[in-house]
């Protein structure tokens, strides 16, 4: 991590008048006989606004031990009685949520929005806790920390990277360090070379390692492996994607990987193919009996697992060739619009071909509310 | 007749292994003249037409894996076609079978067979129906069926099993011998229980369907399916139901009445005059 970090600014949560504003709802109004029962034997008690004496039998407001006339407990500013009771105290005034937002409630520099609770002030503005994120990454930054970056507000990370992208140096996408040398290429991203080993030899790697495809011909890169320059060079001999041998004998080439025959083996049961079909997933080779039951593609015409695309729908799954009407037997694609029949594709003419009677009742049926 | 023709003769002279001869007014298969000596065919595809017969000598064609009548007019089939080696999907639906060929369950092969929409029911199977062991689909929905045979349990290899809109006052407790089944459609019968057999099957996996609706179950049963299959499938598991269930059994009373007027169907209706 860098260290030579300028214009630092922390975003701390600051304490503004909302956070020392109590929330209270009114207690509950006395009935008119209660104050004789629970007030002190003295007698002698005064509404917190207006300092006059309460009348016998009068209504009083009690608020945190605070006595009032009812028509004296109302907003500062708009003398109105508080919404549902709840009303935000500051400087010892009481104030309806409305106006103690318009008077002290900051406005959000993201959303615009009144800022009750916690407000960050950064950036020479207000921020919900929310609304104050990585101007690159949109994390939130209030309890990260942030970096000024050009009049910007990033995340370290974000700021590592806006720096590097200036002087023309690299950010390795592991420890987001810079990259002082060259740096390694790896399944599309950057590295320091030292955070890898050779995947044959186990050494520590350098900018010279080699990134070898694993899968030609797949644009996703995950199962790609690096080797130093010697053991890519060496690689003439095919390694066993297994054992990591050599493999002096018959080789097995799938999922982008040589194999010794008897090391090339079901994902499930891990008994050999020894030449016999077998089935890719997910970078995972299956025989066939645990394909199906793991995957269950089976194409509902042919009853073959299914290599390619598959079209499921109605509970169902079909290969490329077999996705048809199942009353005309007429190719659909992903576009057909279809009926479903005994969970069944039917498509519109077959239908419209349908007695009328079976039309009425599986359209009653399909009316029914759904299970 | 003439369109039916020009399919064929254009097949013909592509070789395409597969017919598309839906929808052409054919009645009779000598409209589709030569059609019985296309040999290498794959399948043939008859919907939507007018055929009142099959003619035995269909089952020459024995490279058929799949054979579509749906919506014909088909009365009777002949015994030939459950010896097609290749038949892999039959479908006769929306037909006017009112019985089934003697030995018909003798297919070698076949994995589909579509009987939606005729008037069958239990004593229109002929002894060796349930013998179609490779059967993975059977489509018996709109038919009347008041008794499924126990014999159902053996087809090992099905998956999905359709009764829906049948006649059905029972379901015999072999359907828990059906391992592999996933989709049983049971909706618009006149059941009032279910076997507890039912529930050691593994039917409320996201890949099983189970269909009730519209069924005058017994008030606890109804309860529970308000709720969803899989508490009508822990229901029929407790000890309590299945006193019920067996006393239910022992002393049955008179079935409910059927509530679905099939009078209307178009299976049942006189085949209309040629002119
Ligand atoms: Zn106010
Ligand atoms: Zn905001
Ligand atoms: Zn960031
Ligand atoms: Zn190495
Ligand atoms: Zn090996
Ligand atoms: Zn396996
Ligand atoms: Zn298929
Ligand atoms: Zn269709």
């Amino acid at each position: 991590m860098s260290s030579d970090v300028t214009d630092e600014g922390v975003a701390i949560p600051h304490t503004t008048p909302t956070e020392r504003a109590t929330t209270v709802t009114i207690s509950s109004q006395f009935s008119p006989q209660m104050p004789g029962v629970t007030m002190s034997p003295l007698g002698a008690m005064f509404c917190s606004r207006c300092n006059e004496e309460f009348e016998p039998h009068e209504k009083i407001v009690n608020s945190n031990g605070e006595l009032w006339h009812p028509q004296c407990f109302v907003c500062a500013q708009c003398f109105r009685p508080f919404p549902e009771g709840i009303f935000y105290e500051f400087e010892g005034r009481k104030y309806c949520e409305h106006d103690f937002q318009v008077l002290f409630a900051p406005c959000c520099g993201r959303c615009g929005e009144f800022v009750i609770g916690r407000v960050i002030k950064a950036m020479n503005a207000n921020w919900h806790a929310k609304c104050f994120r990585c101007d690159m990454c949109d994390k939130e930054l209030a309890d990260l920390g942030f970096i000024r970056h050009q009049n910007r507000a990033l995340c370290h990370e974000c700021n590592t990277k806006a720096k590097a992208a200036g002087t023309g140096r690299y950010v390795c996408h592991k420890c987001h360090g810079l990259v002082d040398g060259k740096p390694l290429r790896f399944r599309g991203e950057v590295y320091h070379p030292y955070h890898f080993n050779c995947t044959a030899c186990g050494t520590e790697l350098d900018s010279n390692a080699r990134e070898v495809r694993n899968r030609p011909g797949y644009s996703a890169n995950d199962l790609n492996e690096l080797y130093c320059l010697r053991c890519h060079d060496k690689m003439g001999i095919p390694i066993c994607g297994a054992c990591r041998r050599p493999i002096e004998e018959r080789v097995v080439t799938a999922l982008g990987k040589h194999w010794h025959v008897e090391h090339f083996v079901c994902a499930k049961c891990e008994k050999p193919f020894l030449g016999h079909r077998h089935y890719e997933k997910k970078g995972l080779a299956y025989c066939e009996t645990h394909y199906h039951q793991l995957f269950g593609n089976l194409c509902f015409v042919c009853n073959q697992v299914i290599g390619g695309d598959v079209f499921t729908a109605l509970n169902k799954a079909w290969c490329v060739h077999h996705f048809a009407c199942s009353v005309c037997d007429q190719k659909m694609n992903q576009k057909t619009k279809f009926f479903e029949v005994d969970l069944k594709p039917v498509c519109k003419r077959c239908y419209e071909h349908f007695p009328s009677e079976l039309r009425r009742r599986l359209r009653k049926a399909h009316e029914l509310p759904a299970k | 007749m003439s369109k039916a023709k020009k399919v064929l003769d254009e097949a013909k002279e592509i070789g395409n292994p597969e017919l598309d001869l839906m929808d052409k007014g054919i009645s009779a298969f000598e409209e589709m003249p030569g059609l019985l000596n296309m040999i290498n065919i794959t399948r043939l595809t008859l919907s939507h037409n007018k055929l009142h017969t099959i003619p035995p000598s269909l089952a020459n064609l024995t490279n058929l894996e799949i054979l579509n009548f749906a919506n014909n007019q088909i009365e009777e089939l002949p015994t030939s076609l459950s010896s097609m080696p290749k038949l892999r999907i039959l479908n006769l639906s929306i037909n006017r079978l009112n019985s089934l060929p003697r030995g018909f369950g003798a297919f070698p092969a076949l994995e589909v067979l579509d009987l939606t929409y005729n008037n069958l029911n239990e004593s229109s199977l002929p002894g060796n129906f349930f013998m179609i062991e490779t059967l993975r689909a059977l489509y018996l929905g709109d038919n009347d069926f008041e008794f499924l045979p126990p014999e159902v349990g053996n087809l090992k290899n099905l998956q999905i099993l359709v009764l829906r809109e049948n006649d059905l006052i029972d379901i015999p407790k072999e359907i828990g011998e059906l391992q592999r089944i996933r989709e049983i459609h049971l909706q618009g019968n006149r059941l009032t229980m279910l076997p507890p057999e039912l529930a050691t099957l593994d039917m409320v996996s996201s890949k099983s369907v189970l269909k009730l609706e519209n069924n005058p179950w017994v008030t606890p049963i109804a309860d529970q399916l308000q709720i969803g299959v899989s508490h009508v499938l822990d229901y029929i598991r407790t000890e309590t139901y299945r006193y019920l269930y067996n006393r239910h059994i022992s002393s049955r009373g008179a079935p409910p009445p059927k509530t679905i007027d099939k009078s209307k169907k178009a299976s049942r209706l006189p085949r209309r005059q040629q002119s």
